[in-house]
């Protein structure tokens, strides 16, 4: 906005345009340095669970010593996990401690991957998948049906606290376009009333059913099967005669 | 990642980790060769391109690779055309093969670097003329010589050039990291040199940032050297920011004196003023890093100068007057004191030729106590053989070690760029580290042996149970370095014996009989040369006699007080600063600091360095051997010289590696200064100590860096950084 | 026809030297004035400046000595040029025929500042100094106390 200030601005006056200044367009919705806040700072202690610090330990056993810095990404994953789908920089600091890296090393890690999420987020994560495929199929009006009924803008989290939309590049579904990721599954064939009826039922906390919604099973022809319908043909088959 | 692991980047290279030409304890490999632009070069497997085409003086660009970092490979500056390869190839990441024929000023090459150039112009700032770079900055001058001479960048409206946040890492180092380019070099600086990690990259893409993601300070003992590395404007150094333009100012080849390692400095000077040190290279001592504290302490020669000499009036207080008024007072305090009651003291800062000329002074004088501020043993050989104060392996035979024995010093701060040596080793070489003393944090992992003296016996006498003594045993090139302080203790003696007695008897099994073992850590720039003068070590004996007059040359560590003085003591002053010993003087006297002066300076391990006079001294103070030479006239005991070669010749005569600039010798009488130690191998029973434990200990230690005001801000930064939660 | 006679004679200057000594004020009033000026000149009274000196003209002169100012007495032997006043001194270098007081474009404003003549060479002279630090900041020592 500021931004658009500036060369309005600009056109009208042109000898003071300088004095007024913005920062550059961010091309990523996160930042990539930490700030701390009442929720996100290395005062809060982060311990793993009992039970996820025996996955911690089964995960560092995979890896032979001296190279345990290779676990780092699966336990970065399992204290996302635990922390209710966001990873806090106390939690980087565990896993650093678990691993004896310089933390430098995990923040690195962290941020590097869009799937480390670094900022509160909602107990539900839709990931709405907009990229051409699904765009074509309607993508855009998911979206929009998903934000009126989370109450949430995208990147952020809705007044509720229970939900948090991102736009997301290609999720690999494209076959079964629209689709949306719910944390770990994926809702596809969407309608705009299936993704309401997701939304609604999250809302209550009931787990909607995963997969496509048109009634397929997964990503066969919507129609019956327009090919392969009869078994293969043998050797030889549309050959002139003469070869036979 | 950027970054290849360590190890595996290092194995790539053996030359890279070796760069001494005349490194005697590396291996040798066979040779291939290869062909840069037609000319053939002979050059071991496992050599890079860049560093071939280095060896016949084709230079290729670069920004990422540093010859003393790990191989990153992502600037990709350095593309170059090989024959049969389809695309260019990252010379600096590219083993040479046999036979490979390099083309690197063909037009594939040619382009390729423009096309690199305007990748990294489209988001650097174009704001050189404001930029403190600028003039020495790699991305201009590569951009000149081979980039597009026009720019096809039109964006500016739309989304505008990259704009990143600057983060705050110190007093010593401003960030502008909008103009970074992301050479990683200060992330693997901090990784690799100063071994600490607190630099890293974060995000990806676009977006992706150098910095320390959380606010943390880079606080090292070797962080200025970060600003040497970065190739563009984005790490500046703070105290220099908007001083100078690099061709205004005039460079002098220099040493510094603020540590015992004498490291080799280049001092820009502008209208007679010092405004900043760099590091001049130098394998054999300091390579191309400078401790902070030598680089950033400059400030601190104009500050708390004496620019004038000064007499305490009838109430004691020193105000300004002529030297004619000086000198004469000083000479009648000399002449009317009886010889057993003068006692000369020579500070840490103190050159060889004022050294030289004041013993010369005192002995004509018919006194004897001519000492130093810092005690070492005199009993066994004492100071006279050489090999026992000095560092006898030399500090770039350390990184060639393959088990380092530190006795009671904290090497990391008394001599950072030894310490640089010792963790170049343990990682590159793997080297092991072992300490006795108290557990410091010397970056790099050690075994704490415990910091009882007496375990330093044990290991001598064999008794010890630790399995640091085998391992002594076992390394073909051990390395036992003892920190001098622990030598002014009352078991200072048994010590050094029970270390020479360890170090020797690991010597005497050693195949390769060249190396050397026993190390002492001095530390001080002084202490070397003042004991090759024969100065005596420590001044508690005679201050017990209570001597009537006390010659100060720059004595400010604190060991001369007015509390140990008798009442009527005349205390003269000679030095560059206002600081312990001008406080307590009744006359003082304007000497010269180690810019100010040709002087000559022994380091730690005996090599003979001379600093250049740089500016001039300020106001009325004068080169310190000549004030002396004046001195010397008035009180009638005439020094017999007059010009700076004459008092080299003087040097010369009392220790001729004195005027050998440059050259190290070789210490021999080990096993003799071993057997007159024998009769000191008492039972010990301290503990040791070292005066430098943590970061905020090591910027200030000497009148300079005392009355540097970057030096205060550093340790305040380092006092806040510790209240961090980071 | 008397007129030149009187020219003939040299009368006329004589008369003018009569009318000079009246109107400087008398033999010792000329003196006086011959011994300030080194000049003597007779002339119409101008006009005076705010610092009291006085512009006279008289066209008898030559040009470029038909103008003159006779600076205040208070001024006594430390006249210069630069008493001039700036209003004044177009008039005098011929840049103008109009005296400034019969000048109509000659706006007076608040903001002007007062004239000031060149204070160089005496002790209310300007003298630059230097604004920038000292390179070198000498050590003070300690001021032991008194007793």
């Amino acid at each position: 906005m500021l931004s658009s200030l500036r060369s309005g601005v600009k056109g009208l006056w042109r000898t003071s345009a300088r004095s007024l200044q913005t920062t550059a367009n961010l091309q990523h919705d996160s930042l990539f340095v930490h700030r701390d806040t009442p929720e996100d700072n290395p005062s809060i202690p982060f311990e793993f669970t009992p039970e996820n610090q025996k996955r911690a330990d089964a995960l560092l056993e995979i890896y032979p010593e001296g190279h345990k810095r290779a676990a780092m990404i699966p336990l970065l994953d399992l204290a996302q996990r635990q922390n209710g789908g966001w990873l806090p920089i106390s939690a980087m600091h565990k896993v650093a401690e678990l691993l004896n890296l310089p933390r430098m090393r995990v923040y690195e890690v962290a941020t590097f991957y869009t799937m480390f999420i670094r900022r509160p987020i909602g107990k539900y994560h839709i990931q709405v998948c907009t990229t051409t495929p699904c765009w074509l199929r309607g993508s855009d009006i998911v979206l929009n049906a998903i934000k009126e009924a989370t109450g949430c803008e995208v990147g952020g989290n809705s007044p509720c606290g229970k939900f948090s939309i991102s736009e997301v590049e290609c999720l690999g579904a494209c076959v079964n376009a629209p689709m949306i990721q719910v944390n770990d599954d994926y809702y596809e064939d969407l309608t705009v009333e299936d993704s309401k009826e997701i939304i609604n039922k999250l809302k209550k906390d009931e787990k909607p059913k995963p997969g496509p919604r048109s009634g397929r099973y997964a990503s066969e022809p919507l129609g019956g099967l327009t090919s392969l319908t009869e078994p293969p043909t043998g050797p030889g088959f549309g050959l002139q005669d003469s070869l036979k | 990642m950027l970054r290849q692991p360590l190890t595996r980047a290092l194995a790539l290279s053996p030359s890279r980790v070796a760069p001494l030409a005349a490194r005697k304890f590396a291996a040798q490999a066979d040779k291939v060769e290869v062909f840069i632009d037609d000319k053939p070069v002979y050059v071991p497997p496992g050599t890079t391109v860049l560093q071939a085409a280095a060896e016949i003086g084709v230079e290729i660009p670069r920004f990422c690779y540093h010859e003393r970092l790990a191989v990153a490979g992502n600037c990709r500056m350095c593309l170059v055309e090989v024959e049969k390869s389809p695309k260019p190839v990252a010379a600096c990441a590219m083993p040479v093969m046999k036979g490979m024929r390099v083309k690197t000023n063909s037009d594939l090459t040619r382009k390729a670097r423009e096309g690199v150039m305007e990748f990294l112009l489209v988001n650097h700032p174009l704001d050189c003329p404001i930029c403190d770079q600028g003039g020495e900055c790699d991305l201009q001058d590569q951009s000149m010589a081979f980039g597009s001479d026009k720019s096809r960048f039109t964006d500016i409206h739309f989304s505008g050039k990259r704009a990143v946040e600057d983060k705050d890492v110190g007093p010593l180092i401003k960030t502008i990291m909008t103009r970074c380019i992301h050479c990683t070099r200060c992330i693997r600086f901090a990784s690799e040199v100063a071994g600490v990690d607190d630099f890293g990259t974060t995000g990806r893409g676009t977006d992706m940032q150098v910095g320390t993601y959380v606010e943390k300070m880079f606080l090292s003992e070797l962080s200025g050297n970060i600003i040497d590395l970065c190739p563009v404007g984005a790490l500046t150094s703070k105290p220099y920011s908007f001083a100078a333009r690099p061709w205004e100012t005039r460079r002098i080849d220099s040493v510094d004196v603020l540590d015992p390692l004498g490291s080799n400095i280049v001092v820009a000077t502008r209208t007679n003023e010092v405004l900043r040190i760099l590091p001049r290279t130098n394998e054999e001592i300091n390579e191309e890093w400078l401790s902070d504290k030598s680089r950033f302490a400059c400030d601190g020669l104009k500050r708390q100068r004496l620019v004038t000499p000064m007499i305490a009036d009838s109430r004691g207080n020193l105000t300004p007057v002529e030297w004619e008024e000086a000198i004469v007072a000083a000479a009648t305090a000399l002449r009317d004191c009886p010889p057993d009651k003068l006692l000369v003291v020579g500070g840490d800062l103190a050159d060889a030729e004022s050294l030289v000329a004041l013993k010369d002074l005192a002995n004509r004088l018919g006194s004897e106590a001519v000492c130093t501020e810092h005690y070492f043993p005199l009993d066994g050989a004492g100071t006279d053989l050489r090999s026992s104060y000095l560092l006898n392996t030399k500090i770039a035979n350390v990184e060639d070690a393959d088990f380092v024995l530190l006795i009671g010093t904290n090497v990391r701060f008394e001599a950072p760029l030894l310490n640089a040596r010792i963790r170049k080793a343990f990682i590159h070489k793997e080297t092991d580290v072992a300490l006795i003393g108290p557990k410091v944090d010397l970056t790099y992992e050690y075994t704490h042996v415990g910091d009882s003296a007496s375990i330093v016996k044990d290991l001598a006498t064999g008794t010890s149970s630790h399995e640091v003594l085998k391992r002594l045993e076992n390394s073909k090139r051990p390395v036992v370095i003892l920190g001098a302080d622990q030598l002014k203790t009352s078991e200072g003696p048994a010590l050094l014996a029970y270390t020479q007695e360890l170090a020797l008897s690991l010597q005497d099994k050693l195949e390769n009989k060249e190396w050397k073992v026993l190390n002492v850590l001095q530390r001080t720039a002084s202490q070397v040369a003042a004991m090759d003068l024969g100065y005596k070590p420590g001044v508690g004996e005679m201050l017990q006699k209570g001597p009537k007059v006390v010659f100060m040359l720059g004595a400010d560590a604190g060991v001369i007080t007015r509390e140990n003085l008798p009442k009527d003591c005349v205390v003269i002053y000679q030095g560059h600063h206002g600081d312990a010993g001008a406080s307590i003087a009744d006359i003082v006297l304007a000497g010269a600091a180690y810019t100010e002066k040709n002087g000559t300076y022994v380091n730690a391990e005996g090599r003979a360095q001379q600093t250049l006079p740089a500016v001039t001294p300020p106001g009325k103070a004068r080169e310190d051997w000549k004030i002396i030479r004046a001195l010397s006239e008035v009180v009638g005991a005439r020094l017999p010289y007059d010009n700076l070669e004459e008092v080299r010749a003087r040097l010369a005569e009392v220790c001729p590696s004195m005027v050998s600039y440059g050259d190290v010798q070789n210490n021999n009488y080990f096993a003799q200064a071993r057997a007159l130690a024998q009769s000191l191998q008492k039972p010990v029973s301290g503990t040791l100590d070292v005066q430098l434990k943590q970061l905020e200990d090591f910027f200030m230690t000497d009148s300079i860096s005392r009355a540097s005001p970057t030096m205060a801000k550093c340790v305040q930064a380092v006092i806040k950084q510790k209240q961090s939660p980071y | 026809m008397s007129n030149s006679i009187v020219k003939l004679l040299a009368l006329d200057k004589l008369s003018n030297l009569f009318n000079m000594i009246k109107q400087n004020g008398g033999i010792r009033g000329s003196l006086y004035k011959l011994y300030r000026q080194e000049e003597l000149k007779d002339g119409v009274l101008v006009g005076e400046d705010e610092l009291g000196n006085k512009y006279y003209e008289n066209p008898r002169y030559f040009y470029g000595r038909n103008r003159w100012v006779e600076y205040n007495d208070k001024a006594y032997l430390d006249y210069d040029g630069s008493q001039v006043t700036a209003e004044w001194y177009g008039w005098l270098h011929y840049k103008t025929d109009l005296p400034p007081h019969k000048d109509p474009s000659r706006p007076k404003y608040k903001w002007m500042a007062e004239f000031t003549e060149n204070m160089s060479g005496t002790t209310g002279q300007y003298v630059p100094y230097s604004t920038t630090r000292e390179k070198i900041e000498p050590w003070v020592p300690k001021q032991k106390s008194s007793a």
